[in-house]
């Protein structure tokens, strides 16, 4: 406990927690404008001729539970982008101010400090989910009133999505810890994080979408396996016809996270600190 | 504060076949020495000769390709609460540059379970207190060093390990640093510090162990290592009547040569048997000083051929 407190402490005491913080005001502010545009879009059925194999798609993303999910996780986006960034941070940060020899000198257990690393990027990573989710509360309410839904937040959907947005939040900063012990540069580690974020969603999408053209429609189901198009998966508010299920969304991010983790702390234990 | 295990014969460091092999290269080899508890040991040589490799392997911060280090009978891993026995300063550069030189400390007593109050001690200890509040990048060398040495304080260990901390410190810290180090040991702790600073080394160490190449070249109190090296003793005369002086002590079979500044360098007589030479002759004498072997010299004749890129 000692440990996560010293942890928490490091974050505290300099200014990287509360830039990010500020770095996510406008992202959440760019993604509650998207999402208040496309949820009024979806509401009153703004979209013309639909091609027939796409209906069915659109119908589910129509309704209420649907809506309502969306936009009471909204920031989700970027907003594990950065919790990832911060785990990243809270490793390669020692490394990079050199502060990894003091830290091992006062805790030669290193599984421990790992641990404790975790559980800190944990708790901050929760931290941001409950301020955004605060945010989204208000947002949300007044985006449902206004296509006439009601604010929905007597919907079970739209609890299960937030606590889902939640994990993915958390387990998110885990996976930004493992990327930070495998990466040690802070530079390379926040540029492989982003890549594999931003690369992940939008890359592994549209390759996916090729492969499935050439091979069949199965491959759709293997996009579960790309990080950021799993926790987005996990939080739909219901299951879209065409995709793999929920659960197998936050079953492939918890075995990244559980694996980043593992492997991080591994090689930290036998790593040389020179 | 409580002592744990700690055994009786407190903090003695036992190094015992340590060795490290990197890829290509042995940085440390079959190297063995002890420091003794209420001296200020010195761990001397060359750039490169593995004395960073062997504080870290002694410090669970590298681990040994083979042999042990162990602290008090201890090694470092196995140590209960390691910042309540050995306090090291390694890097001077070792706190992140956005946090202020307070919080460093607390965060450091944090992990250790120690109060937060020792942050304030350990800052005031070295006399950085008004600068607690500032952050880590404005500090000069010499108060990151201080800071250093304040974390290395915090638990008040009996065991002190500290690599190069003269390293960039001007005149007045050195002299602060020596004074600091020689009260810690003359309160009865461990002090190891590595330097290839010999001048500095001369004024401080009680001990030396000297290495090179990774292997040991001598261990032992400094006047002894000096002592093994003596050469004699030569001793230099300056006087006016430089010619009835020499024929005088070649008299009592003494070898004497001229500088090129007239200075007599007499060997095979001691200092107090010239000055008696001199009376009998009459001869007016303005210098009698004995050369000692000095602490660089004997290091490099020592470490000749055994130090450099490798």
């Amino acid at each position: 406990m000692n440990l996560v407190r010293s942890e928490l402490l490091k974050i505290r005491t300099t200014s990287t927690w509360w830039i990010f913080g500020l770095i996510t005001v406008p992202l959440w502010a760019l993604t509650a404008l998207i999402n208040w545009l496309q949820t009024d879009a979806l509401a009153n059925n703004n979209f013309g001729d639909v091609p027939a194999d796409q209906a069915d798609q659109i119908q589910a993303a129509q309704s209420v539970d649907s809506l309502a999910a969306n936009v009471y996780t909204n920031g989700q986006f970027f907003g594990l982008m950065i919790v990832m960034l911060l785990g990243i941070i809270v490793v390669t940060s020692e490394f990079f101010h050199q502060t990894v020899t003091t830290t091992f000198l006062t805790v030669p257990h290193r599984t421990a400090v790992m641990l404790a690393k975790l559980a800190a990027a944990a708790v901050l990573a929760v931290l941001f989910w409950l301020v955004t989710t605060g945010f989204n509360l208000i947002f949300g309410a007044l985006v449902m009133s206004s296509v006439d839904l009601g604010s929905q937040l007597g919907s079970g959907a739209v609890w299960r999505a937030t606590a889902l947005n939640g994990l993915a939040y958390l387990l998110w900063s885990v996976l930004g810890v493992g990327i930070g012990v495998l990466i040690r540069s802070q530079i390379g580690a926040t540029v492989t994080g982003i890549l594999l974020y931003l690369g992940g969603a939008v890359g592994a999408a549209i390759a996916i979408s090729i492969l499935a053209a050439r091979w069949g429609d199965w491959i759709n189901d293997l996009q579960v396996l790309v990080p950021s198009l799993a926790s987005s998966l996990m939080v739909s508010g219901t299951e879209i016809p065409g995709n793999p299920p929920r659960w197998a969304g936050a079953v492939v991010l918890i075995g990244y996270a559980v694996v980043a983790g593992a492997i991080g702390t591994l090689t930290m234990r036998r790593r040389d600190i020179s | 504060m409580s002592d744990g295990q700690w055994s009786p014969s407190t903090g003695q460091i036992v190094v015992s076949g340590l060795t490290k092999q990197y890829k290509n290269v042995r940085a440390v080899d079959n190297l063995s020495f002890t420091v003794e508890s209420g001296r200020v040991t010195g761990f001397l040589g060359p750039n490169g000769a593995g004395k960073t490799t062997t504080l870290r392997m002694l410090l669970n911060l590298v681990t040994p390709s083979g042999g042990t280090a162990t602290i008090g009978g201890q090694r470092y891993a196995d140590l209960t609460d390691p910042l309540r026995h050995v306090g090291a300063v390694l890097e001077a550069s070792s706190a992140h540059k956005g946090r202020t030189g307070i919080n460093h400390l607390r965060v450091i007593c944090a992990a250790a379970g120690l109060p937060k109050s020792r942050a304030d001690e350990a800052l005031a200890l070295v006399g950085l207190t008004p600068a607690a509040k500032r952050k880590f990048k404005g500090y000069s060398l010499g108060m990151k060093q201080r800071l250093g040495i304040a974390a290395a304080m915090l638990g008040n260990p009996r065991v002190l390990i500290l690599d190069e901390p003269a390293n960039g410190l001007d005149p007045e810290g050195i002299r602060w640093m020596r004074g600091f180090l020689k009260g810690l040991a003359h309160e009865g702790r461990t002090v190891l510090v590595s330097s290839h600073l010999l001048s500095e080394m001369q004024l401080l160490a009680d001990d030396v162990v000297i290495i090179a190449a990774g292997k040991l070249i001598r261990q032992g109190p400094v006047e002894q290592v000096l002592g093994s090296m003596a050469q004699g003793g030569r001793v230099r005369v300056r006087t006016p009547q430089a010619e009835e002086l020499t024929v005088a002590l070649r008299e009592q079979s003494a070898t004497v040569e001229t500088d090129e500044h007239g200075v007599l360098l007499i060997s095979g007589l001691e200092a107090p048997a010239i000055g008696r030479a001199a009376l009998a002759a009459k001869v007016e004498l303005h210098e009698l000083t004995p050369e000692r072997p000095d602490l660089e010299r004997v290091f490099l004749e020592l470490t000749a051929g055994k130090a450099g890129i490798r």
